[in-house]
């Protein structure tokens, strides 16, 4: 698990909180958090995210978010959701995903090259 | 959305179009897509077309500027944040990337019965789906006195580019201690926070070089984006230059005269150094020769954008009716994502998911003093409903506004990339 990168992007997003993401209420109830996820779904639930975050992984302002591990990914959206990470417009975002939503976006911003 | 809600708006949609989508699948013809207006929606939606399809639909982009300025962050060219350099991008990525047929031209007609759209040029571009995203054009007649030669003088600078220069011009040049005056719209129009914004960049600009200037503001609305941040901001940075004055205050806006630099309303005659003055707006004219609006704008579907008029003609962004989404560069591109997937459902068969929208509008008050308002949404069934929203808080500590301030910065970079990389 890319570790360093994941703290990274938490720690840019909402400094201090980091070892919110290990927290155990933020784990899916599944215990495979990834189980349900669908590639193409995940492409077509990108276009929201790439508004903001470049699809190329480039860092210019924001965090770059491909090319992490698919399930810390996916940690740091079910901290979004459920505010444990502070940012109004990821909050909002990550507010109306599902678990499966969640988990589609994490595999498919995975499987991206990260940031140069 | 559920899994089965989802899968089940896809069979509803591909069952609803796959009849229509029959012909130009049977001969193996490629399909058409022809996209004018080369903005935040028209851009993106020729981009995601032609990425997601891989040549399966073959995609021209009619739009006439070579290089594109955008609208969104022309405000921070103002206050001195960006130069104008920087605010320009071409086209050039989406043919070479992703083989969108670039059309530097005027869309001039649409023949919907015979589905092409003509050019200035005359030429004839036939289409199976036509997708209209050409922003706004100005009611100049809104503001008595104001015309197309007024401004000049007193630029609107709601269309970016060399109008923006205008203003800049006008504000760097302004007379010492002299008197800026802003006639802002009246609703509907392009960017909500845009005028407010733009009087505090306005004011950051004066701050350094014309620091006893002052700003009236004649609004026709009783209130305004983010008023409460804006006032505070303004208080805070610049105490003393701006001042709002509403329609109960001001009585009516009666006349505007570029010559004699004077602004009439009912209680007084303002005598201006510089103005700004944006006008009423509606729907792009080709939209009105399409024949796809309903008086200044545009009724669309909101599952998929499309016309209500027209169900082969889409429209995207200012020009269309969107409520509850606002008219703005990341509503149309929002919006432009939404229209793309139902497109190519309908001529390629591919999976069509249900649509999500989202809009947030940065603006910045002063150096480091960022705020936003925004939103996400869904397709209700007449309108694009809220889903959930937020907005900046008044009395948030410097760090957050300036996290705001550097979230809009990666935002910019991210839009434009969606559009033209």
């Amino acid at each position: 698990m890319k570790s360093t990168k994941i703290r990274r992007i938490v720690g840019f997003l909402a400094a201090g909180i980091t070892f919110a993401v290990a927290s155990p209420s933020l784990v899916f109830a599944d215990d495979n958090i990834l189980a349900n996820a669908d590639f193409g779904y995940g492409e077509y639930l990108s276009g929201e995210c790439v508004t903001c975050h470049q699809q190329n992984g480039s860092n210019q302002g924001l965090p770059s978010i491909t090319g992490l591990d698919a399930e810390g990914f996916a940690q740091i959206m079910l901290a979004y959701r459920s505010k444990e990470l502070d940012n109004n417009v990821m909050q909002t975002v990550a507010g109306r995903l599902d678990d499966e939503q969640i988990a589609s976006l994490a595999v498919y911003f995975a499987s991206l090259p990260a940031e140069e | 959305m559920s899994q089965l809600s989802r899968r089940q708006f896809a069979g509803l949609l591909a069952g609803a179009t796959g009849a229509l989508a029959m012909p130009s699948l049977a001969f193996g013809a490629v399909p058409r897509v022809v996209v004018v207006g080369g903005g935040a929606g028209g851009a993106t939606a020729a981009r995601y077309i032609a990425k997601d399809s891989k040549g399966a639909i073959n995609v021209t982009l009619v739009e006439a500027s070579k290089q594109y300025y955008t609208c969104f962050f022309s405000n921070l060219y103002l206050g001195g944040f960006r130069d104008y350099g920087s605010i320009g991008h071409g086209y050039e990525n989406l043919s070479s990337n992703h083989g969108v047929n670039v059309v530097h031209d005027w869309a001039a007609s649409v023949d919907g019965s015979r589905k092409v759209l003509k050019l200035a040029s005359g030429a004839e571009l036939p289409y199976d789906r036509l997708v209209l995203s050409p922003g706004i054009d100005l009611n100049y007649e809104s503001v008595p006195g104001y015309s197309a030669e007024a401004q000049t003088r007193m630029p609107h600078a709601w269309k970016s580019g060399t109008q923006v220069k205008v203003l800049r011009d006008q504000v760097m040049n302004m007379k010492q201690g002299g008197t800026f005056v802003m006639v802002a719209p009246p609703n509907p129009y392009r960017c909500p926070p845009g005028p407010y914004e733009r009087v505090s960049m306005i004011a950051h600009t004066f701050s350094q070089v014309n620091p006893t200037a002052k700003i009236i503001i004649l609004d026709p609305k009783e209130k305004f984006s983010k008023q409460g941040l804006f006032m505070a901001g303004w208080e805070k940075h610049y105490p003393g230059m701006i001042e709002w004055i509403d329609p109960a205050t001001h009585g009516g806006i009666l006349n505007v005269n570029a010559e004699t630099m004077e602004i009439e309303t009912d209680i007084d005659t303002f005598k201006a150094d510089a103005a700004s003055v944006i006008p009423g707006q509606r729907a792009g004219s080709i939209a009105m020769a399409a024949g796809v609006n309903d008086g200044s704008w545009c009724p669309i579907m909101p599952a998929t954008m499309a016309s209500k008029a027209d169900p082969n003609i889409y429209v995207l962004g200012d020009a269309s009716v969107a409520a509850s989404m606002p008219k703005s560069g990341f509503s149309a591109n929002s919006q432009a994502k939404v229209a793309a997937n139902a497109i190519r459902g309908e001529l390629t068969g591919s999976r069509v998911y249900e649509p999500r929208f989202a809009n947030t509008c940065w603006s910045l008050i002063a150096t480091n003093d960022g705020v936003k308002v925004g939103a996400n949404y869904k397709a209700g069934a007449e309108k694009i409903d809220v889903v959930d929203k937020f907005v900046s808080q008044g009395g948030e500590s410097d760090a957050v506004r300036k996290e705001t301030y550097e979230e809009s910065i990666g935002w910019y970079n991210g839009i434009t990339a969606d559009m033209f990389s």
